[in-house]
């Protein structure tokens, strides 16, 4: 599920010393596109979809799409982390919602 | 051009923070008190790294029931019986469950039942939600007080006088050249993926099920070392969700969903020629080989007949997955799959050689020292060979015994840093960035492709075309015999022989890949050979040798070992004896 960043969304991090999804991509796929200031994959078929980047995104500015080849459009997943759980929108081609909750570690979600 | 150089010195050198690496950082800090220097090099970011990245809904190595000796027997019986270092897994079997309350105390969520026993799934599984299962690994090191230094590739180890002395590599972000020196360095970096092609093409081509940036380096570092490997003879075809190589584990033992084929069938379970050799709960090997003879037999596409699963655990399905492989469910959303309705397709996906997994590929260890036949050399998780069936929560406990073992070596033998030759210091760093300094000399077309070079993912494509055609890739069956492989040999020695010279890397991410090809050539050689020598068939599904169909016990019930020699590129051979600690039938499972 190749990450493909969405320009309004991504402010590339200010103030970090490179962005949180070029920090944690397991295959150095992400990296500043400086002459923009904005994150980018830089080859998408490398990308396994382990998702570490969308979801550490703090502007969830990184959009998951499956490859064309195995997928039709316009399906979306989209996490929402908290500290002890991460929130899954799932909204298939149809426009179907179904939402899932899943809990990462141990205890309980904070009071907002 | 000489490069800003990294020294770094430590007690525990280790390489690779990954699930074993972490742990034997975090068994060596409360045996090896506070003083002990522990070193992790990782090509990547720690917490996010390697092939947990995408999280895991289960632990596949846990003693729900029975005994250690019962596990070693399920580990031998799905591996078609064949010989496997039954003294390492039970070594491994006897510690996991202890290990993995360690896990949970540090987070992990596992599931339980209402009495408050964990929640397994089948008899050796528990269920977790595990997305957060590399943060948590990573935070075993990091509470350790282990030194990590993230994004450093290793590309040789430093050999001096049959003794392992550490390691060099290079800063991914800064590229400096790093040299690390360790009193005991411990190798732990990854499987192989990537050999053979991929069924996805272009933007898909990495949507395969084995973490496509474990590129065989721990594989191929130890062979140029000169250390004696193993199980290379073998390697894993894992049966999945097609398309999308999502694992299965969660549907055959989570749902008991059956496979299916376009009969109806559950053919393992009512065709006699599976049910013979275990219907269902058939080897790991054997449901492969079943899968792809229904397909040949036009009685394909094969599917994991969901409907017939438990209706109440299929309905939490897609919540599973989202903890381990979330394109699946996106997948399903956009293909109007729903699993509680709709059976599920699988395939036979890509070979890949891993040695904790049901892979017995890696370096051969001297007794349950995890010690290599190369001094001071000791190796865990995918890189210890011929003990299968590790998975995740036993190569963290594989970790832990390397570290003790370690400490044992250190405190027994009192290892002194080694110095290390300057000039071999030099040859080492030209090594280290030669596919880059070429690039820098080279002119290029108007399409932007060097004039004179060959880029790694090019490289990448004729090495999985050659492994494909001719070494039995996913399209071939996975079939091999000797005419074939003969010509694997010629075309992957040509590569490795003559065609290196010619690789470039643009910068340091490609560097990366220029060494993940490297390193795959050095692992092919390896997989031809020793399934080459391996004259028979005894995991069929994952080797078919058209020449030699049968098990000869003969003269091959024994582990394959070949060690490299770098003056000839000979592979010299060896069989080490099987020792069956646990009694019974190799080919029955004890509960």
């Amino acid at each position: 599920m190749p990450p493909m960043v969405i320009p309004d969304k991504c402010d590339g991090c200010q103030g970090e010393g490179e962005p949180l999804c070029e920090q944690v991509c397991p295959g150095d796929l992400m990296m500043l596109d400086r002459s923009v200031n904005k994150a980018v994959c830089r080859n998408v078929g490398d990308c396994w979809d382990c998702m570490s980047c969308t979801k550490a995104c703090p502007r969830q500015a990184i959009q998951t799409r499956l490859q064309y080849q195995v997928a039709f459009f316009p399906g979306k997943l989209i996490p929402l982390v908290g500290t002890h759980s991460v929130t899954w929108t799932l909204i298939d081609c149809r426009g179907n919602v179904e939402r899932f909750v899943m809990k990462t570690l141990a205890g309980d979600e904070e009071e907002e | 051009m000489a490069r800003e150089r990294v020294y770094i010195d430590a007690d525990l050198l280790i390489i690779g923070g990954g699930t074993a690496g972490c742990l034997a950082a975090w068994e060596a800090r409360q045996r090896g008190g506070r003083d002990l220097k522990i070193v992790i090099l990782e090509k990547a970011f720690i917490r996010n790294s390697g092939c947990l990245s995408a999280g895991m809904n289960a632990l596949n190595m846990y003693i729900n029931q029975g005994t250690p000796q019962d596990y070693v027997s399920y580990a031998r019986y799905d591996m078609c019986g064949a010989p496997i270092r039954e003294d390492i897994i039970m070594s491994v079997a006897e510690l996991v469950n202890e290990t993995v309350a360690l896990l949970e105390a540090e987070g992990l969520p596992i599931k339980k039942k209402p009495d408050g026993r964990y929640l397994n799934r089948g008899k050796w599984n528990v269920e977790i939600n595990g997305s957060l299962l590399k943060p948590v690994t990573a935070s075993m090191a990091m509470q350790a007080g282990a030194e990590i230094y993230n994004r450093v590739f290793v590309t040789e180890l430093i050999k001096i006088g049959g003794k392992v002395a550490g390691c060099v590599g290079f800063g991914v972000r800064d590229g400096k050249f790093y040299i690390a020196r360790g009193k005991a360095v411990l190798l732990a970096a990854g499987g192989c993926a990537g050999l053979w092609r991929p069924l996805g093409h272009d933007d898909a081509h990495h949507r395969i099920w084995y973490f496509p940036f474990n590129a065989g380096g721990a594989y191929a570092m130890c062979k140029r070392a000169g250390a004696k490997m193993v199980g290379f003879d073998h390697r894993l075809v894992p049966v999945r969700t097609k398309d999308t190589y999502s694992p299965t584990g969660t549907l055959a033992i989570g749902m008991g969903a059956p496979m299916i084929n376009s009969l109806g069938e559950a053919f393992m379970r009512e065709r006699p020629e599976y049910v013979k050799l275990g219907g269902h709960t058939a080897p790991t090997p054997i449901r492969a080989w079943a899968l792809c003879q229904e397909t040949l037999n036009h009685r394909g596409p094969i599917m994991m007949d969901t409907r017939r699963g438990d209706p109440e655990r299929v309905a939490g399905l897609k919540g599973q997955y989202l903890d381990m492989s979330p394109c699946l469910v996106l997948y399903w959303g956009c293909n109007d799959i729903n699993p509680s309705m709709d059976p599920v397709e699988i395939d036979a996906a890509d070979p890949s050689l891993v040695g904790s997994h049901a892979g017995l590929s890696g370096a051969w260890t001297i007794g349950t020292s995890r010690m290599t036949t190369i001094e001071r050399l000791f190796v865990s998780g995918d890189a210890l060979g011929a003990a299968p069936s590790r998975f995740i929560s036993g190569t963290w406990t594989c970790g832990r015994l390397a570290a003790r073992s370690i400490l044992y070596y250190i405190e027994r033998v009192d290892p002194q840093l080694l110095e290390i030759d300057p000039d071999e210091l030099d040859r080492l760093e030209v090594r280290t960035f030669e596919p880059l300094e070429r690039y820098q000399k080279c002119t290029f077309y108007t399409n932007g492709k060097p004039i004179e070079g060959i880029i790694p993912e090019e490289m990448e494509w004729r090495m999985q075309f050659i492994m494909e055609e001719y070494c039995g890739g996913r399209s071939r069956w996975f079939h091999v015999s000797e005419s074939y492989l003969s010509m694997a040999r010629k075309l992957i020695n040509r590569m490795r022989h003559d065609q290196l010279k010619y690789l470039v890397a643009k910068d340091l991410h490609d560097l990366q890949l220029a060494w993940d090809v490297i390193n795959r050539l050095d692992v092919c050689q390896l997989v031809i050979e020793q399934i080459n020598y391996r004259k028979e068939t005894r995991y069929p599904g994952y080797v078919n040798r058209t020449d030699y169909p049968n098990v000869d016990n003969e003269n091959f019930d024994c582990f394959i070992t070949s060690v490299w020699d770098p003056e000839t590129d000979e592979l010299t051979f060896d069989k080490e004896a099987y020792e069956q600690i646990v009694p019974g039938d190799r080919n029955e499972e004890s509960i």
